[in-house]
């Protein structure tokens, strides 16, 4: 046996076959569409038409009288059954000391719509064409109240209020740093730069649309939820928190895969809340399965924040202050997590990996009749890294210096480590100008000026643009718990409340443990998604690897400690006599031994288990050095990304090939905002312009591909036991600045000068093209 | 009313009724429960549905199931042949084509149309064959590869054959 149980090469560090995989490719994943229930049912959303209107009536007689159909549910209904809004735990404040201000936000709208696409009736019935043919016959009578769907038109005096609490439609607002140390520095500042920047709105867009799978059990009064989620316990917690007598021990919530996450399915949504509560007042299976067009209207969006940025800085370039207003749209509803990222997180990282020692910021959080804003891939860090980069490249352009050259200048020094930055937040370690200088030199930095001239000599603009960059992982829940069995059919089961969502997090987990136990990579099973196994936060900002790998690697010692003593128990010796090695202890010197599964089959409850929880003591700072050349064929406008080189301090690496997948991946999701994507909504009336894959533009196949990635694993986290930092969001944040920064560098070429700095996102043909000539569209404060 | 339908799914002789407003996709995921074949849109975009219809990649979501009366279906389920898996298939997990898996299907569906009909493709007629698939997760850097790796496996395997 001992034979086959040699580790191999399957343990941290090494580039393994997923072991995800097999099942995905055959078509055999489990994802929540994919499971049928007997007795199953369907249920249908109908959604406001309208961005901002009074609900005057929801007849739902003829839907109710159409064949198939079991029960219709309306917002008036729900709140006379007890069903309690969302609930918002932000601990923001308004200007005058308020807390934060949001319309309740509640399963089914209630007197109030207030965007396109909130869910206002629901409809369950024999089959998903009934439930759908129904709830389309769902008649509402509407009175209809005026829109604004931008943060700047909503701010302005007159625009109409979502909520009495906030006649200015502000929910919440923030300000960070020393404003009259700002306003000295600024005074006193050789060079000065500004910019009007904005991230716009992007949808996620995570290629499985959300669905949820409710029963109720009336034996055990049990209610279990099936759905497509990042964080499963706290689904749980939402759902308890808003059906009236719905209790913590009643609830399990299960995850299958999960085609995608990024961020959009973390926390718990008005429709998971429908589906369950429909699942108990009906005795019966409840299936809902979102449509695109309901993932674009009601579902998270990212982004969209309006912002003026100002740097200051000496003769030599020294960056001497930060100013930074910001207006961030949260949509309708300021949801916990919309504010926080825009007003505290992005923030958090906002002087990034420059010594700045005094800023002045004032986020301001803007309710407009849009979806609501949350998490996507990068969560505030993109918005504010991507300010701050757009500034150092204006700083360099106006002092006439090489880009890379001011970064250098301003970086803070591994000496300096840790590092307290001006938002109070410690980095544990980072050798800044070590990665800047291996980006410099895979990007060929110094060659640039003849690419440029042999793209002149075919008629193209070459730019070139560097982010040098850094960013927070961990969502700040550092504990994690985790439970070891080792059974004696010869596997070891590792139950963790981190979420798998397409990321490997599994592969990588299952790599830690064969590191510890020294048995084949098949002898280890991972799972996830089962608030009756484990409860957690889930995954989010990065933090599975570094918090639950280093629970994980936590737990799988501990197992082996626990066997260690009872193999001494068996063996009648002492544990410490006891030598281990791939699933046998072994008394030294002897060839007296016990295998670690025939040990288990031997205790009363024939496992070895233990239930470990186990934390890591702060953040992680992942950072990079992304650089981009471009190409614009003046004619068209159309930007070809041409090359790609990045150097990326992740700290130790479990699995190769899945950072590099998270990493490339992840900057293609970058280079979309740069380019391509936009989630638009109407001026006038608040209309989901965008809201389908024919009118929001996914990168495709024929995008960029040709990167050149390193890793830098000199710098290990300390933080954690690892080593390893969080690179989920890594390549995301880094892409969209280097991208459009060089963009910017190809147009200042063509003679635009800092007027190339007017260009907003996503910098399409046509963008490109009006800027060529001069036409910039109005100021986004206009 | 439903309408009788004979079609073959993965060698499989298939004998069914069927509504006439029944999409292919429908079929296939519900009462035949192959649910490896994906819905990811509604505006046939995404390509997570592909499937092959006597050989060539179609979009379930786009066609009645009744117009393959008579005709032969391939899921993913029916990629591999016996124990082992397809080489696209194989290839994929070979140069970790995927991550959340969830476009995975139809894509390797385009993939095994493409490499049937033009076996040694270039780079620019791989991306041109998969403009119709959407991926979020991987960029397609490593499913281009993917579809290199699949397309030398086949052709080592065809140079092999007797």
């Amino acid at each position: 046996m001992s034979a086959s149980l040699e580790a191999g090469r399957y343990g941290s560090g090494q580039t393994v076959r997923r072991i995800e995989d097999p099942a995905l490719v055959a078509g055999r994943g489990q994802f929540t569409d994919d499971v049928v229930l007997p007795g199953q049912t369907w249920l249908a959303f109908h959604r406001s038409s309208m961005a901002h209107a009074r609900i005057i009536a929801v007849d739902t007689s003829t839907a109710a009288a159409m064949p198939g159909v079991l029960a219709v549910f309306t917002g008036a209904e729900l709140v006379a059954a007890g069903v309690k809004p969302i609930a918002n735990a932000a601990p923001f404040r308004r200007g005058d000391g308020s807390p934060t201000a949001t319309p309740p936000r509640r399963a089914l709208a209630h007197e109030f719509v207030r965007h396109v696409g909130e869910p206002v009736a629901a409809v369950v019935a024999d089959s998903l064409g009934a439930a759908r043919a129904a709830a389309d016959a769902v008649w509402v009578e509407y009175d209809e109240l005026p829109a604004v769907a931008d943060a700047v038109s909503a701010t302005r005096p007159g625009a109409p209020a979502l909520c009495p609490e906030a006649p200015d439609n502000i929910a919440a607002e923030m300000r960070h740093g020393d404003a009259a140390a700002a306003a000295r520095a600024f005074a006193s500042a050789t060079h000065t730069v500004s910019l009007e920047i904005v991230n716009q709105r992007l949808a996620p867009v995570p290629l499985e649309p959300r669905c949820v799978l409710a029963a109720f059990d009336r034996s055990s009064g049990r209610l279990t939820v099936r759905l497509s989620s990042q964080m499963p316990t706290g689904v749980l917690n939402g759902l308890c928190d808003a059906i009236p007598e719905l209790t913590r021990p009643q609830v399990r919530v299960v995850v299958g895969d999960v085609g995608g996450g990024f961020g959009m399915k973390t926390g718990i949504y008005p429709e998971d809340i429908v589906v369950a509560y429909a699942a108990q007042a009906l005795a019966r299976p409840v299936k809902w399965v979102a449509e695109r067009v309901e993932e674009f209207t009601s579902a998270a969006h990212g982004r969209d924040v309006v912002s003026r940025a100002e740097l200051a800085l000496d003769a030599d370039g020294r960056v001497l202050a930060l100013r930074v207003r910001s207006l961030a749209n949260t949509g309708a509803y300021a949801t916990a997590t919309g504010v926080a990222i825009q007003l505290l997180i992005g923030p958090w990282v906002s002087t990034s990996v420059y010594d700045i020692g005094v800023i002045d910021m004032h986020y301001t959080a803007v309710l407009t009749n849009t979806a609501s804003t949350g998490a996507y891939r990068g969560a505030g860090r993109p918005e504010a890294i991507y300010i701050t980069e757009r500034l150092m490249d204006a700083a360099a352009r106006e002092m006439k210096l090489d880009p890379a050259e001011l970064r250098r200048r301003n970086l803070i020094q591994p000496e300096q480590m840790p590092y307290e930055n001006a938002m109070g937040q410690t980095y544990d370690c980072g050798r800044f100008e070590q990665i800047l200088d291996r980006g410099l030199a895979l990007a060929d930095w110094a060659g640039f000026a003849a690419r440029r001239e042999e793209a002149g000599r075919r008629g193209r603009l070459r730019g070139r643009g560097i982010a040098t960059f850094l960013e927070w992982t961990g969502g700040n829940v550092f504990e994690e718990r985790v439970t070891v069995s080792v059974t004696p059919g010869g596997f070891i089961e590792i139950f963790s409340a981190t979420q798998a969502m397409g990321q490997g997090i599994a592969t990588s987990y299952a790599q830690l443990a064969v590191g510890v136990f020294g048995v084949p990579i098949e002898r280890i099973r991972i799972v996830q998604g089962d608030t009756d196994r484990v409860q957690g936060f889930g995954s989010a900002g990065s933090r599975s690897l570094f918090t639950g790998g280093s629970a994980v690697q936590v737990a799988s010692e501990r197992t082996v400690a626990r066997a260690r003593e009872l193999a001494g128990e068996a063996l009648e010796v002492a544990p410490a006599d006891l030598e281990y090695a791939a699933a046998r202890f072994t008394v030294a010197g002897t060839d007296l031994s016990i295998g670690l599964f025939e040990l288990a089959a031997k205790q009363p409850e024939a496992r070895i288990f233990i239930d470990s929880t186990s934390a890591v003591s702060g953040p992680s700072w992942p950072n990079g050095c992304h650089i981009c050349e471009v190409e614009i064929d003046p004619a068209t406008g159309a930007v070809e990304v041409v090359a790609y080189a990045s150097v990326n301090d992740v700290g130790r690496v479990v699995s190769p090939s899945i950072v590099r997948g998270q990493l490339e991946g992840g900057a293609v999701q970058g280079i979309g905002q740069a380019l391509c994507e936009r989630m638009v909504y109407s001026a006038d009336n608040a209309q989901a312009i965008s809201a389908s894959l024919l009118d929001y533009a996914l990168p495709r196949a024929d995008g960029f591909r040709a990167f050149r990635t390193e890793f830098d694993t000199r710098v290990p986290c300390t933080t954690n036991r690892l080593g390893v930092k969080g690179v989920g969001e890594l390549g995301t944040i880094g892409a969209t600045p280097a991208v459009v920064n060089a963009v910017v560098d190809a147009l200042d070429s063509a003679g635009l000068g800092r007027d190339a700095e007017r260009v907003q996102m996503p910098l399409t043909s046509e963008c490109v093209w009006r800027a060529l000539r001069r036409d910039f569209g109005p100021s986004p404060f206009a | 009313m439903p309408t009788p339908l004979r079609l073959n799914v993965n060698g499989h002789p298939v004998e069914i009724e069927v509504e006439p407003h029944t999409l292919l996709v429908e079929l296939l995921r519900g009462p035949l429960a192959l649910t490896g074949t994906h819905v990811g849109c509604d505006t046939a975009q995404c390509g997570a549905c592909t499937v092959l219809i006597d050989g060539q990649a179609v979009k379930s979501c786009s066609m009645l199931a009744l117009q393959a009366q008579g005709r032969t279906v391939t899921t993913v389920e029916g990629l591999a042949q016996g124990d082992g898996l397809h080489p696209v298939q194989e290839a994929f997990i070979a140069c970790h084509g995927l991550q959340c898996g969830f476009c995975t299907p139809g894509m390797m569906m385009t993939v095994v149309d493409l490499l049937t009909h033009e076996p040694q493709p270039s780079e620019a007629e791989i991306v041109h064959a998969l403009e119709g698939n959407l991926c979020r997760c991987t960029g397609y850097v490593n499913i281009v590869a993917a579809v290199q790796q699949a397309a030398r496996a086949l052709a080592a395997s065809a140079g092999s054959a007797p």
